[in-house]
């Protein structure tokens, strides 16, 4: 799916609708998921959808290469993070955007499966993972977190980064079977 | 727990997106120049990545997921599509970077007439389109309603014939009906006029000493013909039907085809 994003993408840059519809076809419950599961609203999640995959057709050349999923998560987490702030939905300081041209995410992931990151949650401890997802889809800091929960900071980043390694290493696996 | 490991701690964090813009920034600041935490942040990062997979919404609701409306996309495809189909304003740029051709004023201005010229004449011919495709229409709105008219009048024959209370009278080729003030002449296996003739019905009022002419017909190929005649039937003492020139006569021209004297 990488090469296929890829080449749609090459395509989309000359303004192929066609290939621009094919990668809403494959992406867009993607993107909705996470602006959903981050706003909790469907008419914020679809706006948001349709700002990141605008923004897909009217500024192609972003995407420089990588792995496109994970560069369109993090367009839409930084678009519903930022919605959060335009709306002050939350009184406390939000997480900051990360940039949008960081290409760090690697293809090891790129075939992964919804079915298999949720099985991979499921074995996390809860205490790691309620605050990775906190943290990833909650637009949630970690001095937050800790206000809420009363667990001392230096805790919520051992278990946030704990949770992760144990997290890649079940994804390894499974990717490796 | 050393400060680095608290640093890689933070640098998890972070990879996670869960930072302020000032802590943030510290981490940013240490990944430039610690290799070790930038091999953490490398390999955490993807799995961020995947992460959000656990959110994707499934096409099946059944399964408890939530999948973006179905007019979300059409409404996304209608901007792009729409964008699509205008040039782009990048190669806009980028041919008149090419080209730098500069008109001379007369001719643009030319350039300008020919066009106005040329969408007037299309104004034109799309205005006579238009005209006639109205008057097309109220033509066809016009026969509509005479097809209407005589299906309605038909429907009134059929019910006038079938009447058990309608009087008939037998005729050559056929016979008179009278139903109520409504007269008719239903006539089958009607020799058709000679050429250049038709059929005349003629009308005797009561009191009156002359005939007064009515409805011309011709029946059909199998000599049918089903003629209402436009009078107050209770008014007429008798009917006849005469073989006239094409348009019909004042009075008759011929020996009738048969003199019918209705009963009062």
């Amino acid at each position: 799916m990488v090469e296929d994003a890829a080449r749609l993408m090459a395509h989309v840059r000359s303004k192929d609708a066609a290939a621009f519809e094919a990668l809403y076809d494959g992406y867009h419950r993607l993107v909705y998921g996470v602006a959903m599961r981050m706003l909790n609203d469907v008419a914020a999640a679809e706006d948001v959808t349709q700002a990141v995959f605008l923004k897909i057709w009217s500024a192609p050349q972003l995407f420089q290469g990588g792995n496109f999923a994970g560069w369109l998560v993090r367009m839409t987490r930084n678009r519903a993070l930022d919605l959060l702030r335009s709306k002050s939905y939350r009184q406390e300081e939000l997480p900051q955007t990360e940039p949008a041209g960081e290409m760090l995410e690697d293809a090891a992931f790129a075939h992964i499966d919804a079915d298999l990151v949720r099985s991979a949650l499921a074995q996390l401890p809860a205490e790691q993972r309620d605050l990775i997802e906190l943290g990833f889809f909650g637009g949630v800091t970690h001095e937050e977190m800790s206000r809420r929960t009363g667990i001392p900071l230096g805790t919520i980043k051992t278990r946030i980064r704990a949770g992760l390694r144990k997290l890649r290493g079940t994804l390894q696996e499974a990717v490796a079977v | 727990m050393t400060a680095h490991d608290a640093m890689l701690d933070d640098v998890a964090v972070y990879a996670l997106g869960a930072m302020t813009a000032a802590d943030a920034a510290r981490v940013e600041e240490h990944l430039r120049t610690c290799a070790q935490c930038r091999s953490e942040y490398a390999q955490l990062r993807p799995t961020i990545g995947a992460l959000a997979y656990a959110a994707e919404s499934c096409p099946d609701e059944t399964q408890g997921a939530i999948v973006a409306g179905p007019l979300l996309k059409a409404r996304i495809m209608r901007e792009i599509r729409r964008d699509a189909a205008a040039p782009p304003a990048a190669n806009v740029a980028e041919m008149r970077a090419v080209r730098p051709i500069v008109w001379p004023a007369y001719a643009v201005a030319a350039a300008c007439l020919a066009i106005a010229l040329f969408n007037g004449i299309i104004n034109i011919s799309l205005n006579d389109q238009v005209r006639q495709s109205r008057t097309e229409v109220a033509q066809v709105a016009t026969q509509n309603r005479r097809l209407l008219q005589e299906l309605a009048h038909q429907r009134v024959a059929l019910a006038d014939l079938v009447a058990p209370d309608s009087e008939h009278y037998a005729v050559d080729h056929g016979e008179v009906v009278r139903h109520g003030k409504r007269l008719y002449l239903a006539m089958d296996a009607m020799p058709p006029p000679p050429k250049g003739k038709v059929y005349q019905a003629w009308t005797l009022h009561r009191g009156a000493t002359r005939m007064s002419p009515s409805v011309t017909f011709v029946p059909n190929p199998k000599g049918v013909a089903v003629i209402p005649i436009p009078v107050d039937a209770s008014s007429v003492a008798a009917v006849a039907v005469s073989v006239e020139p094409d348009g019909g006569s004042k009075q008759p021209t011929s020996t009738p085809t048969f003199v019918l004297k209705l009963s009062s």
